[in-house]
């Protein structure tokens, strides 16, 4: 059985606590300062590199690994696999968490974060840019109200905890399409540089790969975020559940795999898996570790069967995918060559994160991981949802 | 230059002296900071033994794409296509994603890296000056250019005009009139007597770079129509299922009892 955590209501500043908040501190001074006299005061980004270290890991990172909860959600309202509800509410706070750091590093990022209301009023459809704006805000919503009946149990609002929860389903299926589409859409918004983004990574299907890869990334970041918590809140690890899912990874990624050297071979691109030099070597190494490895891994009953095998698996899935998101938004975009006469403000073309560009997204990694243990303290996260309506 | 159908730009490379003047007049008539000019000449240096040298300079600015890429991909629709060539960025509209400058396959659309919010980040680009041209006058350099390296016109004489210069020198140009089929067609067209890769010129083809971007998303709608029917009939599949074994259990557990009785 599983053992239910202390409502504590009182706050205590653990030592962990107080490092999140000197980590959020230093992200919240250095956006001032951003603020006041421009980005290029805090990062490195340039002309030559527009996007950098905040896409990657705010946009590309933050949104593959809220995939959890679109994809434990299906799994329980629309195949009726209701053994995973348990997992539902702890990946539906991931995700939605995910969603909600992306936003906030977004408004760093931004040129003009305080026209981010534009998005409503000057729409052009055929941006891949806007599409995913829309697409975050409607599934943060969506989330937002899946996971809703957790706020109204704590408040004892029962009816209406009961009302969400009877169009639970069509929500699902609702979050399930949107999700789908704005996983693939960060594929898309690559398509607009074919030049630019070498052949290795650049498809018309890239938003097919993406979709697939999500779910893997999915799954793998609900082992993790299980694994972790069972540890931190020290309860009890649903390691059967965990076992099932586990069983599902080998599966999706051999679709992914078969359809991504399937690709290659059609486009004839096959010639630059080993002529790439470095973009050989981070193909490889992104497939190897986030794919070959985690199959043999997930197909091993040992592996899936311990609590450790299980977390270690998953870790490494998740390092190998997030270097293909990496690989896809930065390691592998070739920019204009240097010219002998650079102007002024061309002159940066090599691209490496500045500390201060990091720390900012290291912050809001931080503040959403508070807001999880807050979350979890206050609310009945991992409780049975079933169990706290019958009380 | 109102009675102009087509504005287009003639830069002939083999002309250029490396002067620079029409990034001074450009940053004059724009009133733009000379460290942020909206239009840069780059060199590719000394090439060859002595006494054999070449050299070439480009003069590099926003290329008026007929199917412009940075519009494409502006979220909010900043970018416009005015239909006698010049491509037009709006500040008011901008909210600084940058994503233009990734969409345009040649780098041109650049950004205040150095301006807070107070002082405003905006895009910058070239705009063929049209409160020059709307008068009648030329861009702003091509009016300063001392050797004629860039001259403005209508883009279809220029065509015939750049290549009538192949043909009349075939020794001095590369065959080619670059910008009139790359990327659907630039009002930007390119003469050049060394290979235009070496000029910074990136090898975009004749399709806009754009137009498999805009294909996928046209897709958006039945795929979220089509995938939603299929997770739609999925779910009522799988709980007619989950229902008919429910009731199967059941009836077995109470076997006595007829399930439907005959009226």
């Amino acid at each position: 059985m599983k053992m239910k955590i202390a409502l504590n209501p009182r706050l205590r500043l653990s030592p962990f606590v107080l490092v999140l908040l000197a980590l959020m501190g230093i992200a919240f001074v250095v956006s001032m300062v951003r603020y006041s006299i421009g980005i290029g005061a805090i990062s490195n980004l340039s002309n030559a590199y527009p996007w950098g270290f905040w896409v990657s890991f705010d946009l590309y990172t933050g949104i593959a690994i809220s995939s959890g909860a679109f994809v434990i959600t299906s799994l329980v309202y629309i195949l009726e696999l209701d053994q995973f509800r348990p997992l539902i509410r702890p990946t539906l706070l991931t995700g939605f968490l995910g969603y909600a750091m992306e936003v906030i590093a977004l408004l760093v990022d931004l040129g003009h974060p305080e026209r981010i209301w534009h998005y409503f009023i000057y729409q052009n459809f055929t941006s891949f840019l806007l599409a995913i704006g829309l697409y975050v805000m409607i599934y943060a919503a969506i989330m937002l109200v899946e996971f809703a009946p957790a706020i109204f149990e704590r408040l004892k609002w029962q009816k209406l905890s009961a009302l969400i929860k009877r169009f639970m389903k069509p929500l699902v299926i609702l979050g399930a399409v949107i999700s789908t589409l704005h996983q693939g859409s960060l594929g898309a918004l690559l398509l607009i540089q074919p030049e630019k983004l070498y052949p290795l990574w650049w498809t018309p299907i890239l938003p097919v790969l993406f979709f697939i890869s999500a779910i893997s990334i999915g799954l793998a970041m609900t082992i993790l975020e299980s694994s972790l918590s069972s540890r931190y809140f020290k309860r009890g690890l649903e390691i059967h559940l965990l076992e099932k899912l586990a069983r599902g990874v080998p599966y999706v990624l051999g679709i992914y795999l078969a359809v991504r050297f399937g690709q290659l071979l059609l486009a004839g691109d096959l010639k630059y898996l080993f002529s790439g030099g470095l973009m050989s070597i981070l193909f490889w190494l992104e497939i190897f570790i986030g794919a070959v490895l985690p199959i043999v891994l997930f197909s091993l009953k040992r592996v899936r069967q311990s609590p450790k095998g299980l977390l270690l698996s998953s870790i490494i899935l998740l390092f190998g995918m997030i270097l293909n998101r990496f690989d896809v938004s930065w390691f592998a975009v070739r920019h204009p060559d240097p010219l002998t006469y650079i102007p002024v403000f061309m002159k940066n073309v090599k691209y490496i994160p500045s500390l201060a560009e990091i720390s900012v997204s290291i912050g809001i990694f931080s503040a959403g991981i508070l807001a999880f243990g807050l979350a979890v303290k206050y609310l009945p996260v991992f409780e049975d949802p079933e169990k706290e309506l019958e009380q | 230059m109102p009675d102009i159908k087509q504005h287009a730009f003639l830069f002939d490379a083999s002309r250029c002296i490396d002067c620079r003047a029409c990034m001074v007049a450009c940053s004059v008539e724009n009133k733009i900071d000379m460290d942020k000019t909206r239009i840069w000449v780059a060199g590719v240096g000394l090439k060859g033994i002595f006494p054999r040298l070449t050299r070439a300079t480009m003069v590099y600015h926003c290329m008026h794409c007929a199917a412009p890429d940075c519009l494409s991909a502006c979220p909010v629709g900043a970018y416009t296509k005015r239909s006698d060539g010049p491509v037009l960025y709006d500040a008011k509209k901008c909210i600084g994603c940058r994503y233009c400058m990734n969409a345009c396959p040649f780098g041109v659309p650049h950004f205040d890296y150095d301006k807070g919010l107070v002082e405003g980040a905006f895009i910058d680009k070239c705009t063929m000056c049209p409160q020059r041209i709307d008068n009648g006058l030329e861009p702003a350099c091509v009016a300063t250019c001392p050797t004629d390296a860039l001259v403005f016109g209508e883009r279809a004489d220029l065509v015939e005009e750049a290549h009538s210069r192949i043909q009349a020198h075939p020794e001095r140009y590369v065959d080619h009139v670059y910008g009139e089929k790359e990327n659907g067609g630039t009002s930007y067209l390119i003469l050049s007597h060394v290979p235009f890769a070496e000029l910074g010129l990136p090898d975009v083809g004749t399709k806009p770079v754009r137009d498999v971007s805009q294909e996928v998303m046209g897709l958006t709608i039945p795929v979220a129509l089509g995938w939603g029917a299929v997770l739609t009939g999925l779910a009522v599949g799988v709980q007619m299922v989950n229902q008919k074994k429910e009731a199967q259990a059941k009836q077995s557990v109470d076997v006595e009892v007829p399930s439907e009785k005959p009226e």
